[in-house]
Protein backbone atom coordinates (compact mmCIF):
# COMPACT_ATOMS: atom_id res chain seq x y z
CA UNK A 1 0.00 0.00 0.00
CA UNK A 2 1.34 3.38 -0.95
CA UNK A 3 1.40 6.71 1.20
CA UNK A 4 -1.25 8.35 -0.78
CA UNK A 5 -3.74 5.15 0.46
CA UNK A 6 -2.92 5.55 3.66
CA UNK A 7 -3.61 8.84 3.65
CA UNK A 8 -6.78 8.39 2.34
CA UNK A 9 -7.65 5.35 4.61
CA UNK A 10 -6.86 7.93 7.60
CA UNK A 11 -8.56 11.18 6.10
CA UNK A 12 -11.41 8.87 5.61
CA UNK A 13 -11.84 7.39 8.70
CA UNK A 14 -15.75 6.96 9.93
CA UNK A 15 -16.67 10.06 11.78
CA UNK A 16 -19.53 10.40 14.50
CA UNK A 17 -22.49 11.63 13.66
CA UNK A 18 -24.22 15.09 15.58
CA UNK A 19 -25.52 14.40 19.09
CA UNK A 20 -28.62 12.81 19.09
CA UNK A 21 -28.55 11.97 15.44
CA UNK A 22 -30.29 8.56 16.46
CA UNK A 23 -32.91 10.29 18.67
CA UNK A 24 -33.52 12.61 15.69
CA UNK A 25 -34.35 9.46 13.01
CA UNK A 26 -36.14 7.70 15.37
CA UNK A 27 -38.72 10.72 16.47
CA UNK A 28 -39.33 10.86 12.13
CA UNK A 29 -39.91 7.67 12.07
CA UNK A 30 -42.28 7.30 14.82
CA UNK A 31 -43.99 10.90 13.38
CA UNK A 32 -44.11 8.84 10.19
CA UNK A 33 -45.93 5.93 11.91
CA UNK A 34 -48.66 7.84 13.53
CA UNK A 35 -49.31 10.08 10.27
CA UNK A 36 -49.82 7.18 8.64
CA UNK A 37 -51.73 5.65 11.15
CA UNK A 38 -54.23 8.54 11.04
CA UNK A 39 -54.49 7.79 7.33
CA UNK A 40 -55.45 4.41 8.22
CA UNK A 41 -58.26 5.18 10.49
CA UNK A 42 -59.28 8.49 8.55
CA UNK A 43 -59.00 7.35 4.92
CA UNK A 44 -61.23 4.58 5.11
CA UNK A 45 -64.55 6.12 6.85
CA UNK A 46 -64.04 9.36 4.37
CA UNK A 47 -63.87 7.00 1.74
CA UNK A 48 -67.23 4.84 2.95
CA UNK A 49 -68.64 8.51 3.74
CA UNK A 50 -68.06 9.63 -0.06
CA UNK A 51 -69.18 5.80 -1.11
CA UNK A 52 -72.11 6.24 1.07
CA UNK A 53 -73.23 10.07 -0.41
CA UNK A 54 -72.33 8.86 -4.04
CA UNK A 55 -75.19 5.93 -3.75
CA UNK A 56 -77.16 8.52 -2.08
CA UNK A 57 -77.13 10.80 -4.30
CA UNK A 58 -77.50 8.41 -7.26
CA UNK A 59 -80.54 6.67 -5.50
CA UNK A 60 -82.26 10.51 -5.39
CA UNK A 61 -81.10 10.80 -9.09
CA UNK A 62 -82.81 7.85 -9.91
CA UNK A 63 -86.11 8.16 -8.52
CA UNK A 64 -86.70 12.02 -9.66
CA UNK A 65 -85.49 10.49 -13.42
CA UNK A 66 -88.68 8.28 -12.33
CA UNK A 67 -91.09 10.51 -11.05
CA UNK A 68 -89.99 13.02 -14.26
CA UNK A 69 -90.77 9.85 -17.17
CA UNK A 70 -94.00 8.66 -14.71
CA UNK A 71 -95.23 12.65 -15.33
CA UNK A 72 -94.22 12.58 -18.39
CA UNK A 73 -96.01 9.58 -19.24
CA UNK A 74 -98.70 10.75 -17.57
CA UNK A 75 -99.10 13.77 -19.35
CA UNK A 76 -99.00 12.36 -22.70
CA UNK A 77 -101.92 10.10 -22.25
CA UNK A 78 -103.68 13.07 -20.53
CA UNK A 79 -102.89 14.51 -24.10
CA UNK A 80 -104.03 11.68 -26.31
CA UNK A 81 -107.60 11.49 -24.21
CA UNK A 82 -107.74 15.57 -24.74
CA UNK A 83 -107.42 14.89 -27.90
CA UNK A 84 -109.86 12.09 -28.43
CA UNK A 85 -112.54 14.04 -26.27
CA UNK A 86 -112.13 16.63 -29.04
CA UNK A 87 -112.19 14.77 -31.82
CA UNK A 88 -115.46 13.27 -30.40
CA UNK A 89 -116.67 16.29 -29.82
CA UNK A 90 -115.74 17.56 -33.02
CA UNK A 91 -117.57 14.61 -34.66
CA UNK A 92 -120.75 15.33 -32.77
CA UNK A 93 -120.99 18.97 -33.44
CA UNK A 94 -120.40 18.37 -37.11
CA UNK A 95 -123.51 15.36 -36.94
CA UNK A 96 -125.72 18.63 -35.16
CA UNK A 97 -124.69 20.77 -37.72
CA UNK A 98 -125.66 18.49 -40.11
CA UNK A 99 -128.97 17.93 -38.94
CA UNK A 100 -129.57 21.47 -37.91
CA UNK A 101 -128.84 21.89 -41.88
CA UNK A 102 -131.46 19.47 -42.90
CA UNK A 103 -133.97 20.96 -40.95
CA UNK A 104 -133.61 24.18 -42.30
CA UNK A 105 -133.84 22.98 -45.77
CA UNK A 106 -136.83 21.18 -44.95
CA UNK A 107 -138.76 23.84 -43.51
CA UNK A 108 -138.08 26.09 -46.56
CA UNK A 109 -139.84 23.17 -49.08
CA UNK B 1 -14.08 -4.11 7.24
CA UNK B 2 -15.05 -1.65 10.10
CA UNK B 3 -17.97 -3.43 11.48
CA UNK B 4 -19.67 -1.35 14.22
CA UNK B 5 -22.70 -3.55 13.92
CA UNK B 6 -25.02 -5.35 16.54
CA UNK B 7 -26.91 -8.77 16.18
CA UNK B 8 -30.30 -8.16 14.79
CA UNK B 9 -32.44 -10.83 14.62
CA UNK B 10 -35.37 -10.89 12.34
CA UNK B 11 -35.36 -7.38 9.88
CA UNK B 12 -38.66 -5.60 11.76
CA UNK B 13 -39.94 -2.43 11.60
CA UNK B 14 -40.91 -2.39 14.94
CA UNK B 15 -39.02 0.65 16.77
CA UNK B 16 -36.93 -1.02 19.62
CA UNK B 17 -34.83 -3.45 17.01
CA UNK B 18 -35.17 -0.29 14.40
CA UNK B 19 -33.33 2.19 16.48
CA UNK B 20 -30.64 -0.94 17.30
CA UNK B 21 -30.17 -0.60 13.56
CA UNK B 22 -29.91 3.53 13.50
CA UNK B 23 -27.46 2.91 16.11
CA UNK B 24 -25.65 0.38 14.53
CA UNK B 25 -25.09 2.06 11.18
CA UNK B 26 -25.12 5.69 11.46
CA UNK B 27 -21.42 5.97 11.81
CA UNK B 28 -21.22 3.85 8.97
CA UNK B 29 -23.96 5.95 6.88
CA UNK B 30 -23.70 9.55 8.20
CA UNK B 31 -19.49 8.97 7.29
CA UNK B 32 -20.06 7.91 3.41
CA UNK B 33 -22.09 11.14 3.18
CA UNK B 34 -20.05 13.31 5.27
CA UNK B 35 -16.62 12.26 3.33
CA UNK B 36 -18.82 12.78 -0.21
CA UNK B 37 -20.07 15.97 0.70
CA UNK B 38 -17.68 17.71 3.21
CA UNK B 39 -20.70 19.40 4.85
CA UNK B 40 -21.84 17.93 8.20
CA UNK B 41 -26.02 19.37 7.64
CA UNK B 42 -26.20 18.06 4.36
CA UNK B 43 -24.66 14.81 5.32
CA UNK B 44 -27.23 14.30 8.41
CA UNK B 45 -30.23 15.45 5.84
CA UNK B 46 -28.47 12.27 3.57
CA UNK B 47 -28.41 10.18 6.56
CA UNK B 48 -31.70 10.96 8.12
CA UNK B 49 -33.47 10.66 4.61
CA UNK B 50 -31.76 7.23 4.30
CA UNK B 51 -32.77 5.57 7.76
CA UNK B 52 -36.63 6.59 6.85
CA UNK B 53 -35.96 4.93 3.44
CA UNK B 54 -34.68 1.69 5.34
CA UNK B 55 -37.79 1.65 7.52
CA UNK B 56 -39.96 1.57 5.09
CA UNK B 57 -37.78 -0.86 3.14
CA UNK B 58 -36.91 -3.18 6.06
CA UNK B 59 -39.66 -6.39 5.72
CA UNK B 60 -38.12 -6.70 2.16
CA UNK B 61 -34.18 -6.93 2.90
CA UNK B 62 -33.93 -10.59 4.50
CA UNK B 63 -30.34 -10.32 6.47
CA UNK B 64 -28.11 -8.19 8.62
CA UNK B 65 -25.65 -8.60 5.45
CA UNK B 66 -28.43 -7.38 2.66
CA UNK B 67 -28.90 -4.15 5.00
CA UNK B 68 -25.44 -3.13 4.79
CA UNK B 69 -25.40 -3.63 0.96
CA UNK B 70 -28.76 -1.72 1.47
CA UNK B 71 -27.49 1.08 3.52
CA UNK B 72 -24.56 1.31 1.18
CA UNK B 73 -26.14 1.66 -1.91
CA UNK B 74 -28.80 3.82 -0.91
CA UNK B 75 -26.69 5.94 0.51
CA UNK B 76 -24.36 6.39 -2.11
CA UNK B 77 -26.74 6.49 -4.95
CA UNK B 78 -28.45 9.67 -2.62
CA UNK B 79 -25.23 11.30 -2.12
CA UNK B 80 -24.60 11.23 -6.17
CA UNK B 81 -28.44 12.83 -6.61
CA UNK B 82 -27.51 15.29 -4.47
CA UNK B 83 -24.27 16.32 -5.79
CA UNK B 84 -26.09 16.61 -9.20
CA UNK B 85 -28.99 18.41 -7.88
CA UNK B 86 -26.24 20.97 -6.95
CA UNK B 87 -25.25 21.00 -10.36
CA UNK B 88 -21.34 21.99 -10.48
CA UNK B 89 -18.61 20.60 -8.28
CA UNK B 90 -17.53 23.08 -5.96
CA UNK B 91 -13.84 24.38 -6.43
CA UNK B 92 -10.85 23.54 -4.30
CA UNK B 93 -11.20 26.47 -2.43
CA UNK B 94 -14.44 26.21 -1.88
CA UNK B 95 -14.56 23.00 0.41
CA UNK B 96 -14.95 23.67 3.83
CA UNK B 97 -12.16 22.68 5.91
CA UNK B 98 -13.14 19.50 8.23
CA UNK B 99 -15.34 20.13 11.66
CA UNK B 100 -13.98 17.42 13.50
CA UNK B 101 -10.07 16.34 13.06
CA UNK B 102 -9.11 12.33 12.22
CA UNK B 103 -8.35 10.72 15.56
CA UNK B 104 -4.60 9.92 14.59
CA UNK B 105 -2.20 10.72 11.59
CA UNK B 106 -1.13 14.39 10.42
CA UNK B 107 -4.46 15.80 11.23
CA UNK B 108 -3.13 18.83 8.55
CA UNK B 109 -2.84 15.94 5.90
CA UNK B 110 -6.00 14.55 6.70
CA UNK B 111 -7.70 17.76 6.01
CA UNK B 112 -6.26 18.31 2.64
CA UNK B 113 -6.86 14.79 2.06
CA UNK B 114 -10.49 15.18 2.37
CA UNK B 115 -10.54 18.56 0.48
CA UNK B 116 -9.03 16.92 -2.29
CA UNK B 117 -10.99 13.87 -2.22
CA UNK B 118 -14.40 16.42 -2.00
CA UNK B 119 -13.10 18.06 -5.04
CA UNK B 120 -13.46 14.79 -7.32
CA UNK B 121 -16.34 13.89 -9.59
CA UNK B 122 -19.08 13.27 -7.76
CA UNK B 123 -19.29 9.52 -9.61
CA UNK B 124 -15.40 8.77 -9.04
CA UNK B 125 -15.95 10.08 -5.17
CA UNK B 126 -18.24 7.92 -3.82
CA UNK B 127 -16.10 5.26 -5.21
CA UNK B 128 -12.97 6.33 -3.45
CA UNK B 129 -15.15 6.92 0.29
CA UNK B 130 -16.39 3.30 -0.33
CA UNK B 131 -12.55 1.48 -1.10
CA UNK B 132 -10.73 3.77 1.65
CA UNK B 133 -13.65 4.46 4.46
CA UNK B 134 -15.50 1.41 4.39
CA UNK B 135 -12.80 -1.17 2.85
CA UNK B 136 -14.89 -2.37 0.22
CA UNK B 137 -13.50 -4.56 -2.64
CA UNK B 138 -13.47 -3.16 -6.09
CA UNK B 139 -16.05 -6.05 -6.99
CA UNK B 140 -17.85 -5.10 -3.67
CA UNK B 141 -18.27 -1.22 -4.94
CA UNK B 142 -19.31 -2.78 -8.11
CA UNK B 143 -22.13 -4.41 -6.76
CA UNK B 144 -22.86 -1.70 -4.72
CA UNK B 145 -23.00 1.10 -7.19
CA UNK B 146 -24.16 -1.22 -10.20
CA UNK B 147 -21.34 -0.65 -12.35
CA UNK B 148 -18.77 -3.45 -13.82
CA UNK B 149 -15.61 -4.13 -11.78
CA UNK B 150 -13.66 -2.84 -14.80
CA UNK B 151 -15.22 0.55 -14.13
CA UNK B 152 -14.52 0.56 -10.56
CA UNK B 153 -11.13 -0.53 -10.65
CA UNK B 154 -10.29 2.29 -13.83
CA UNK B 155 -12.22 4.80 -11.73
CA UNK B 156 -10.07 4.61 -8.61
CA UNK B 157 -7.14 4.29 -10.53
CA UNK B 158 -7.78 7.48 -12.14
CA UNK B 159 -9.19 9.27 -8.83
CA UNK B 160 -5.41 8.32 -7.62
CA UNK B 161 -4.00 10.00 -10.48
CA UNK B 162 -5.64 13.06 -9.51
CA UNK B 163 -5.35 12.98 -6.16
CA UNK B 164 -1.74 12.75 -6.52
CA UNK B 165 -1.74 15.80 -8.95
CA UNK B 166 -3.81 17.53 -6.29
CA UNK B 167 -1.52 16.48 -3.68
CA UNK B 168 1.93 16.06 -5.30
CA UNK B 169 4.02 18.35 -3.00
CA UNK B 170 2.20 17.95 -0.03
CA UNK B 171 3.10 14.27 0.11
CA UNK B 172 6.36 14.55 -1.20
CA UNK B 173 7.03 11.25 -2.99
CA UNK B 174 4.09 9.23 -3.41
CA UNK B 175 4.75 5.74 -4.27
CA UNK B 176 2.68 4.58 -7.07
Amino acid sequence: MNRLENELRNALKREEPPEGFADRVLARVSERKQVSRMNFFMWPSLKWAFAGALCLLLVVAGVEYRQDKQEQARGEAAKAQLMLALRITAGKLQLAQEKVQQIGALQRY
Amino acid sequence: MMADTTAIGTMTADLPEFADLVRAYQRMVFSIAYHFLHDRAGAEDIAQEVFLQLHRTLSSLKSEAHIRAWLCKVTSHRCIDYARSRKADLPLDRIPEPVSKPSSGDPLMAALVQRAVASLPPKVRIVVVLRYQEDLEPAEIARVLGLRVNTVKSQLHRSLDILRQKLGGTLGDVES
